[in-house]
């Protein structure tokens, strides 16, 4: 339970408020190198934090991301031509460079023109592992990117999704630490019900998801904080003599881990604020040893786990709350919990069906959202602390967020702490 | 002594169940023992919500009702990170002779 205070500190993140300030000291992904693919293309628009922006690659490949409206007239520079080493809106014709400078008044007298003392909002961009990231916060605060594996190794080893989803950020993140869901809303029907053909099948799969999480449905949890975040171990039974342990990061602001297995491939999710009632979600999978191999491109063609498709223009995924998420209730009846395609799809019809915002005052948890309630306790202390004037630690050590999420069997008498030490550590 | 490690499985609110969590929230000093004292405060406050909204006998209701509202106050003082003052607030409940009422 939060009470309304907590639930607007930690939701709203528009300029001024104290999450949005918070989010404000990171770099985060603002948008896929591929929508800006060469110098002078079009330019995207991009809503970040409650702010309309404009990103705009220019004639030397630099990036900008402006304010979306020329300071003229207030017109939407999203119609603009990108010509020259900047953006000209085509109202009346001014130009602006990557860092938000009007470089030309062309519609002004030259005795009247005034174009280097007008400047727009701009934010500094980088271009790191796939993404542009956007740092929105004040200048003499900038932080450092984040040491992430998946950032790190080469394209062929990574695929990054993108989608648009009407929820506040946190309701996702929320969905993304709570591992008791997918017992449920990613199960089929005959791991739910533990049917002995199914017991069976998955006996003597390597793939330990498959063989042992869907047995046990109440684990156990374990939150550790850590200076990145949270380490959640969940434990579930595995044989007599040992646990199935599951180890999954929540990296501030808002990224996470689903636990990875030596030899298969890593997926992760960040989420960022779009406004409080939108956010995008970044979903990435990645292989640190190999590119990704030919299952891994079937899942994603075949929406069979964490992406889903989406229009390309909007990032709307096809299947979305207007058209009930393709749900196919014959599916449901005979196959699978959810008969919803895609897991990316099943969280965000569970999360999009909340209502934009959740009121966490109605809500009823109980000790199996423990990771959810460390989450917002831990962002709430960092919100409060930088309200206080303690800036946020992990923003300025991009090396702490070199680490990794695992699963593995352990005995039952070896703590996760000690037993999986070797695997949380990222290796490239 | 009692480990703070430890999450009691809420499921009811016996005397029992509410002296565990006292004694957990006696020996809880850190970040995870706040937090898994947090959750066991918010499945009482669950519980005893829904038997207020979906009713039982009249008599047990004013205790149900109290309870409701310490739950709420433990948790916010557990929140702040005040885990004795939220134990001496439940445990204050325990002896005061309502949980015969509402077991």
């Amino acid at each position: 339970m939060l009470s309304r205070e907590e639930n607007a500190l930690l939701t709203e993140t528009d300029a001024g408020t104290p999450m949005g300030t918070y989010f404000r000291r990171y770099w985060f992904p603002a948008l896929l190198v591929s929508e800006l693919p060469t110098p002078d293309c079009p330019p995207v628009r991009v809503r970040l934090l409650g702010e309309d922006l404009i990103a705009f690659r220019d004639s030397s490949g630099r990036v900008g991301l402006l304010d979306e409206f020329c300071a003229h007239r207030r017109a939407s520079l999203f119609w603009g031509r990108n010509e020259d080493c900047g953006l000209r809106c085509i109202y009346h014709g001014w130009k602006y460079d990557a860092e938000g400078v009007c470089v030309d008044m062309p519609n002004e007298p030259p005795e009247y023109a005034f174009e280097n003392k007008v400047r727009i909002t701009a934010y500094p961009t980088r271009e790191y592992g796939g993404l542009i990231w956007a740092y929105m916060g004040p200048g003499d605060h900038v932080p450092e990117l984040p040491k992430l594996e998946w950032a790190r190794v080469p394209e062929t080893h990574r695929y990054i999704s993108k989608r648009f989803q009407e929820t506040n950020y946190l309701q996702a993140v929320e969905g993304g630490i709570d591992s008791s869901h997918s017992n449920f809303l990613h199960a089929t029907i005959e791991a739910f019900r533990q049917t002995p053909a199914y017991v069976e099948k998955v006996k003597n799969s390597t793939n330990l998801r498959a063989k042992y999480h869907l047995l046990d449905k109440a684990p156990h949890f374990t939150v550790k904080k850590t200076d990145y975040g949270l380490l959640i171990a969940v434990r579930r039974n595995a044989e007599s003599d040992s646990y199935y342990w599951r180890l999954t990061q929540f990296l501030l602001p808002a990224y996470s881990m689903i636990p990875y297995q030596k030899g298969l491939s890593i997926h992760g999710h960040c989420w960022i604020p779009r406004d409080d009632h939108t956010c995008w979600v970044w979903t990435i999978s990645w292989n640190p040893e190999a590119p990704l191999s030919t299952e891994d491109w079937n899942s994603i063609h075949n929406e069979t786990f964490v992406h889903a498709k989406v229009d390309p223009m909007t990032f709307r995924p096809i299947r979305n709350a207007a058209n009930n998420y393709l749900i196919d209730r014959e599916k449901q009846r005979t196959t699978s919990m959810s008969g919803i395609q895609s897991f990316a799809s099943q969280d965000q019809a569970m999360q999009e069906g909340m209502g934009p915002s959740v009121d966490r005052t109605r809500e009823r948890l109980g000790t199996s959202d423990t990771a959810i309630i460390a989450m917002r306790r831990l962002l709430l202390q960092e919100v409060r602390a930088l309200q206080q004037g303690h800036e946020p630690v992990a923003a300025h050590h991009g090396d702490l967020y070199w680490v990794r999420s695992a699963s593995t069997i352990l005995k039952r008498d070896v703590g996760f702490e000690e037993g999986c030490r070797d695997l949380t550590e990222a290796e490239v | 002594m009692a480990n703070p490690s430890y999450i009691v499985a809420v499921s009811d609110f016996s005397v029992e169940t509410l002296r565990q969590v006292v004694e957990l929230l006696e020996v809880s000093t850190e970040f995870e023992h706040f937090v898994y004292r947090e959750a066991e405060l918010d499945a009482i406050w669950s519980i005893t919500g829904f038997v207020l909204q979906y009713g039982r006998g009249s008599a047990q209701n004013a205790g149900v009702e109290r309870l409701h509202r310490v739950a709420h106050e433990a948790h916010d003082l557990v929140a702040e990170g005040r885990a004795q003052d939220a134990a001496k607030l439940l445990a204050a409940f325990c002896e005061g002779g309502e949980t015969d009422a509402i077991s």
